[in-house]
């Protein structure tokens, strides 16, 4: 794992919001939120979050870095974009939630290995990486068994109904998993990212 | 008069609201010929649209009736309604403004009896209302109109009804044939003080302003609270007349806000609350919440939001509205998130008040000439060559105590612009 916030791993970092000001995918604007609440009482799944994202942002103001890094408000983000449209600020509220998410993953949080959308992100990548195309059917199978065998035969088996529809529309098939055509230059293209990430993060 | 080097000694005020009245009034007063140009048929701007104005919660007709009586009994002001300004030529000292004037249809004998009215059919949307409720197609701009003379609208010139209306007037001031027209006027210096309009709520989307009647804006609240106004002054719910029993008040609808008005317009806080207090003085009963994401009653306002604090029916939630909901059965839905205890809200009221902020006069048309204007289209308070300035909202958001000060400033600068007086 790499460090990459200033102070890895510590409760209170009062560093924090300098650094997600200067790192973070629309830090920079984050400096600009007024504690409105117009995002949170935008979000479809705000009573969803622990804290959402009005809170959490205050949250790293105050430097409370571990907090933020181990809430479900980071991983309950569906991406909908309607904070976003409306934030007075122009905060890009998503970016800096995905951002988070990632850093809580890079720093080893458990709750980042154990937070349903952390699981299958994890599928997500996994199969994108693999073959340049997220394949339905592997995708979902990784993700049920991500929290054990029998947990995840018990939800292969409550959602076969939808699986055997989503055959039958051809929204998921039972052959081989669809490439792109490059997949060598796809993984030459994701390892030369990594390590240009790599030495930005390195290079702080 | 040439004063050196000055071809024109004149001062020309664009726009007669409270600022382009005071401009006027304390230069004419210092001795200095004055021209102010208003665009509609009665000068006053949006205070004569005012129920009352805080501070002191007084009438508006009264500080304006005081300021019409000085500009009758000053021989050095012309006031010219119903007039715009279609191009500026020039520079200090010899400015020459090509000023047009729209058709009234009313000549000065008019003595305001109202039987034109009263043969009008034709009805058209009431400006001084916000199109709250309508008007006859000869009318009386408002009831303290200044000055006190009808308008024929242009709908009926042409129509037989127009003829009716015309054969009504006793004293024969109706000139249904007057055409536009425009003059040119010489000028050492020119004041613009063309004032605001409210920020169009329908563009705050989430708001939902044009799907219910119950979503006003806090212009229309002035003008529901009116005794002039569309409902004789009783505040009503609109979709069903009844008095209400919730109102929501919606601070910064659409200001500070980059997707809208990015500043603060400095008077929907207090204008709110004097919309609280309105309500509060109709109906022992009425609840008022107020959404705010921060109060601003800037130096002595702030005891007017102390008295106001211990109303205990009067709540205040920290909080910027997400949406505005048409729910079930029309009723509005205030949601968002109350920021100091998190929860989640979603509460039905029987009106919503949208506080929307003032946006200068220039973002509907721009002056007749290049202007220097703020990123927000503020006219900046003084020109480069010191024979522009600008006095009131014109030059950025103010209340009336505010424009007056700013408006009495521009008078000095003026006064030093046509006298050739050198400034610091
Ligand atoms: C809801 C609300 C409530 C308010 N309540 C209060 C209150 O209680 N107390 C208080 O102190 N303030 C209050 N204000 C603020 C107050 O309305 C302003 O301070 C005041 O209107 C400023 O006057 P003005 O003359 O600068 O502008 P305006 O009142 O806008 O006057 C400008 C005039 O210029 C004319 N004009 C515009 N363009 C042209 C043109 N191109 N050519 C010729 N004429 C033109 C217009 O027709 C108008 O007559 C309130 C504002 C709002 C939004």
């Amino acid at each position: 794992m790499t460090a990459t916030s200033p102070t890895p791993r510590k409760k209170y970092d009062l560093n924090f919001a300098r650094w997600v000001y200067e790192n973070v995918d629309g830090g920079d604007r984050m400096a600009k939120c007024m504690q409105c609440g117009t995002c949170s009482g935008s979000c479809p799944i705000g009573d969803q979050m622990d804290y959402g994202p009005r809170k959490l942002f205050m949250m790293i103001r105050a430097g409370m870095k571990e907090a933020v890094l181990t809430s479900n408000t980071i991983w309950n983000c569906v991406s909908c974009y309607n904070c976003v449209v409306r934030c007075p600020r122009q905060v890009p509220v998503t970016y800096i939630l995905h951002d988070l998410a990632a850093l809580a993953v890079k720093e080893g949080y458990a709750e980042a290995k154990t937070a349903d959308n952390a699981r299958f992100a994890k599928a997500f990548w996994w199969s994108a990486q693999k073959w340049g195309r997220t394949d339905e059917r592997l995708v979902t199978m990784k993700y049920y068994f991500s929290t054990g065998i029998g947990d995840g035969i018990k939800k292969g088996m409550a959602n076969q109904k939808i699986a055997m529809a989503m055959v039958k529309t051809k929204r998921m098939h039972l052959t081989m998993p669809h490439k792109v055509k490059g997949t060598k230059e796809l993984q030459a293209i994701l390892a030369k990212a990594h390590e240009i990430e790599e030495r930005g993060n390195n290079g702080q | 008069m040439s004063h050196q080097g000055l071809s024109s000694q004149t001062i020309a005020v664009v726009g007669g609201g409270i600022s382009g009245i005071t401009t006027a009034l304390e230069a004419a007063e210092a001795g200095y010929d004055v021209v102010l140009l208003e665009r509609s048929p009665s000068l006053g701007g949006r205070v004569a649209q005012l129920n009352r104005y805080f501070p002191k919660l007084c009438h508006p007709t009264c500080g304006l009736e005081i300021n019409y009586q000085r500009i009758k009994k000053n021989r050095r002001i012309k006031v010219y309604t119903m007039a715009t300004v279609a191009n500026v030529a020039g520079s200090r000292g010899d400015f020459t403004l090509t000023v047009t004037l729209s058709p009234r249809h009313v000549k000065t004998t008019c003595t305001a009896c109202g039987d034109c009215a009263a043969a009008a059919e034709t009805t058209v949307a009431n400006p001084f209302n916000y199109g709250l409720d309508q008007l006859k197609a000869a009318y009386l701009p408002h009831e303290m109109a200044f000055p006190m003379r009808y308008v024929v609208a242009p709908q009926v010139i042409g129509t037989p009804e127009g003829e009716r209306i015309k054969a009504a007037c006793k004293y024969d001031a109706i000139d249904l044939d007057e055409q536009e027209s425009s003059f040119e006027l010489k000028a050492g210096a020119i004041v613009w003080a063309t004032g605001w309009q409210p920020y169009d709520a329908g563009r705050i989307t989430p708001y939902h302003y044009d799907e219910s009647p119950d979503i006003v804006t806090n212009v229309e609240m002035e003008r529901l609270a009116a005794h002039d106004g569309p409902t004789k002054g009783k505040i009503l719910r609109p979709s069903t007349g009844e008095p209400p029993k919730r109102v929501a008040l919606i601070q910064c609808a659409g200001s500070r806000d980059y997707n809208h008005l990015p500043y603060c317009s400095r008077i929907c806080c207090l204008a709110s609350m004097k919309h609280a207090a309105y309500l509060r003085e109709q109906y022992a009963d009425v609840e008022v919440d107020i959404y705010y994401i921060d109060i601003r009653a800037h130096d002595k306002l702030e005891n007017f939001y102390k008295k106001l604090r211990n109303d205990p029916q009067v709540r205040w939630i920290k909080s910027k509205p997400a949406s505005i909901v048409p729910g079930p059965d029309g009723v509005p839905l205030v949601c968002g998130e109350n920021t100091l205890t998190r929860e989640i809200y979603r509460t039905p009221y029987d009106m919503v008040v949208l506080a929307v902020g003032m946006q200068p006069s220039t973002a509907a048309g721009r002056p007749a000439m290049d202007v220097p204007m703020d990123e927000y289209g503020f006219i900046v308070p003084e020109g480069s060559d010191g024979g522009l300035m600008s006095a009131g909202v014109a030059s950025g958001p103010l209340d009336v105590s505010m424009s007056v000060q700013s408006a009495t400033a521009a008078a000095l600068k003026a006064i030093q612009a046509v006298s050739g007086r050198a400034r610091p």
